[in-house]
């Protein structure tokens, strides 16, 4: 039966060539929109790491005050603290999460580098955030002596460097003569929100007496609003004249790297949707077409015996045979990205891609040929030979 | 014959109405995805509100230094007194304005919270742009010199801190992070995608926090030359390179040693593919080959789709083309006719996508997805999409055509 389709289909392959094209770019608009999509959910599956619910980041500047500026911060720290509407305060260097900023530095161990989130935090930070240790502790204060630094790893960034081997208490030599002791681990930590990829993160104990790194994370207890929000920066304010002081809620910051990832996505997607309708009334409509010419030859085969259901299955076998032609060109062509690694994705998420966009292409030409499958099974054969 | 040719592929259309719709679904899906997709770029790239000059603007918003190794690079705005040095005096230009980077802030009142953008500006800020005053007017050099506490804000802003649309609010004040300005002027707001221009206040930059004192040549300012035409854009920037390539390398800025120094002063539309392209070469090869290949599936789809329908259908009408050609019609005609009827059809589509592209702008400017946002359907556009129609009609046309043109009147006719 299968050769014998594909017989007919060789026999016609001229005026089948351009079906064939056009199935092989449908599937080729349906891997990449599947890509997208396979590797957006599969980064929104893993958990963020944190929780972000009533954290609000305090930025200061000291624009042009340069008087005693890290004793003003320790003092502004303490007052933070003191708020009854404030459960937990922590400070960090600018690239808070959902932020804009991007912190990267490339860490070298036993000759293996690897590219990290790199974030300088006190030791308050899980406690303000929520983020739980798989192994160690945070960092307190008093943990940094001399040249070693303590740092916190995550999960990824464990496997990348240490692989199995337990990470606690390693020591990581950096380039500026600093040593890095690894005090604890933690899970996932994607700080650009849901859609990122869980990528290496390392945090490195805060020096409170530097003039940096002045961003306050704070979380508030439930209904605390805006009047409590003007009387922080006023207070703030007074206590360091001439700093600018910025609040930002971090659930805010969540939703536009939310809609920076899926806006795109829905666009492609909207698009795409509307391509292969297109491609679904055109294949029906030359389906349609090549039904009413072959009228004889379908009659012919009724006359000779052939069920309702043989008909039926051979312009559906038809189509399906036509497709494999154009899928296997197209997993040609699909195959290449994970060979050749071209936007630095896992294979499984291209193979994944590759089986949906089959599946629903194999669906599409099934819908489009049955219909027109079902009209040519209702032939009869005296009508159809009568006409010849 | 024209109206001849155009009454058949009339009557052709209404004969099979679900495959005329099959093939202005395609051709109204594609003008319309293009014509939405330019109108967007055009939004991006083009001249609009505020700044109407852009033909003539030469944009500088990064200092990008690279150490002797080519290891590591930095790169980011610049500081005020740097570009007061080398481009607030350049001779060639007509006028130049620096300005702030956006700075984010927040107002309140009572229990409200209000999210704004900040921005502190010179004077020609408001001679080199073109923002249309509802109320008041611009600070000039004197409030600058004097430090003058005032502020031009928008009529968005000035509706969600004043709630009070029809009154004047000029000479009353805000509150910005504890300080207290006095409103001079209301000016219609811009779309955020004006990235230079777009803020909802905008302060002279004399007032505090505006960092204008800083040293060094990294900060956080921008500026816009702007040449006295745009045949002269090419001397102000060969001045300003000129400048740049005086200042002594290698040196140190910020800790960072760098052997490479380079401000680029780029027109509009090069600012905006080198921000694509963030200094990487590759990058470029990637983002054409991106850009080629969706608008050869955009484009091809469709047309496979309407060639292979058309080609499928020609056979329908065989006994008719036989006819014709029995009774002495050359292949010209034949041909002449298919076109036309293509091209027709075309058009009906290029009509409908017009509509389309209007109500989809309709509801991107009235949504609010970008805030004052101002798409439009202008002339270029809509002739690039008729070319585009046209291109469209001939190419789905002119294959089932020859086809059809070769077959032979016999077998034609034998059916």
């Amino acid at each position: 039966m299968i050769r014998h389709l594909v017989k007919l289909i060789w026999n016609k392959k001229r005026s089948h060539s351009l079906l064939i094209v056009e199935i092989w770019a449908s599937f080729i608009v349906l891997f990449g929109l599947v890509s997208l999509i396979v590797y957006n959910v599969s980064n929104y599956v893993e958990p963020l790491g944190f929780s972000y619910e009533r954290v609000w980041s305090i930025s200061l500047d000291n624009n042009q005050d340069t008087t005693a500026i890290a004793e003003k911060t320790k003092r502004i720290f303490q007052r933070l603290k003191s708020y009854p509407a404030i459960e937990s305060v922590s400070r960090m260097s600018i690239n808070v999460p959902f932020s804009t900023y991007y912190n990267g530095n490339g860490i070298e161990y036993n000759k293996k580098n690897v590219q990290v989130a790199f974030y300088i935090t006190d030791a308050h930070f899980a406690e303000t955030l929520n983020v739980t240790l798989l192994a160690g502790s945070w960092y307190k204060q008093g943990d940094w002596v001399g040249k070693y630094r303590p740092v916190i790893i995550n999960q990824q960034t464990k496997t990348e460097l240490f692989g199995t081997e337990n990470a606690i208490g390693k020591v990581i030599p950096t380039a500026n003569k600093e040593f890095w002791r690894v005090a604890g681990v933690i899970g996932n930590f994607k700080a650009k929100g849901e859609f990122m990829a869980n990528k290496p993160a390392v945090f490195v104990q805060l020096d409170e007496s530097s003039l940096w790194d002045k961003t306050m994370l704070i979380r508030v207890k439930p209904g605390t609003d805006a009047i409590f929000e003007a009387k922080l920066i006023r207070d703030i304010a007074l206590m360091a004249k001439g700093w600018s002081v910025e609040v930002n809620y971090l659930s805010e910051g969540r939703k536009s790297q939310y809609n920076y990832t899926l806006v795109p996505v829905i666009i492609f997607l909207i698009i795409s949707g509307f391509l292969l309708i297109n491609v679904a009334l055109g294949l029906f409509g030359v389906l349609n077409v090549s039904i009413t010419r072959r009228r004889g030859e379908i009659g012919l085969r009724r006359a000779l015996g052939a069920t309702e259901g043989a008909i039926a299955r051979q312009i559906v076998g038809e189509m399906w045979v036509l497709a494999t032609f154009a899928l296997v060109l197209g997993l040609l062509l699909a195959i290449q990205f994970p060979l050749l690694n071209v936007f630095d994705l896992a294979a499984n998420i291209y193979l994944t891609a590759m089986a949906v966009a089959a599946v629903v292409i194999y669906l599409l030409v099934t819908l489009c040929a049955l219909y027109p499958g079902l009209q040519a099974a209702k032939l009869q054969p005296a009508v159809a030979l009568h006409e010849e | 014959m024209l109206t001849n040719a155009l009454k058949i592929a009339w009557k052709v259309l209404l004969r099979h109405p679900f495959y005329t719709f099959i093939t202005l679904f395609g051709i109204s899906l594609t003008l319309t995805v293009l014509m939405v997709l330019t109108s967007f770029i055009d939004h991006v790239i083009g001249s609009h509100y505020p700044e109407l000059k852009r033909d003539r603007s030469l944009y500088i918003d990064r200092l990008m230094m690279t150490d002797s190794a080519q290891s590591s690079m930095s790169s980011g705005p610049m500081s005020f007194k740097f570009l007061a040095n080398y481009a607030k005096t350049l001779k060639t230009a007509d006028r130049v304005t620096v300005f702030s980077t956006p700075k984010s802030s927040n107002a309140y009142i009572g229990s409200r919270k209000i999210k704004v953008n900040t921005k502190f500006t010179d004077a020609d800020f408001w001679t080199v742009t073109d923002f249309d005053f509802l109320e008041g007017k611009p600070y000039n050099e004197q409030s600058i010199v004097n430090g003058d506490f005032v502020a031009v804000i928008t009529d968005g802003f000035k509706h969600d801190y004043f709630s009070e649309d029809d009154k004047s609010v000029v000479g009353k004040t805000i509150e910005i992070e504890n300080v207290r300005y006095k409103v001079i002027g209301v000016v219609r707001g811009t779309p955020i995608t004006r990235y230079f221009t777009n803020a909802d206040i905008y302060f002279p930059y004399t007032v505090p926090k505006s960092n204008y004192q800083s040293g060094g040549m990294r900060g956080n300012y921008s500026a816009i030359l702007l040449a006295k035409s745009s045949g002269d854009m090419m001397a102000v920037q060969r001045e300003f390179q000129e400048r740049m390539s005086r200042i002594p390398k290698p040196g140190v800025e910020d800790g960072f040693k760098y052997a490479v120094l380079e401000v680029k002063s780029d027109s509009f539309k090069e600012y905006a593919l080198n921000t694509i392209m963030a200094g990487n070469p590759g990058a470029r090869v990637i983002f054409y080959g991106v850009i080629t290949f969706i608008l050869l599936m955009l484009l091809g789809l469709p047309t496979i789709n309407l060639v292979n329908l058309n080609v499928s259908r020609m056979l329908e009408r065989a006994s008719e083309i036989g006819i014709r050609k029995a009774f002495g019609a050359p292949i010209r005609t034949l041909m002449w006719q298919f076109i036309v009827e293509n091209i027709f059809i075309t058009f009906i589509g290029g009509a409908i996508a017009l509509v389309f592209t209007f109500v989809i702008i309709m509801l991107i400017n009235t949504s609010g997805w970008i805030a004052y946002s101002d798409l439009t359907i202008n002339v270029s556009v809509f002739v690039v999409s008729l070319l585009i129609c046209l291109l469209f009609g001939l190419l789905s046309g002119v294959i089932p055509a020859v086809r059809m043109s070769k077959m032979n009147i016999v077998e034609v006719l034998k059916s």
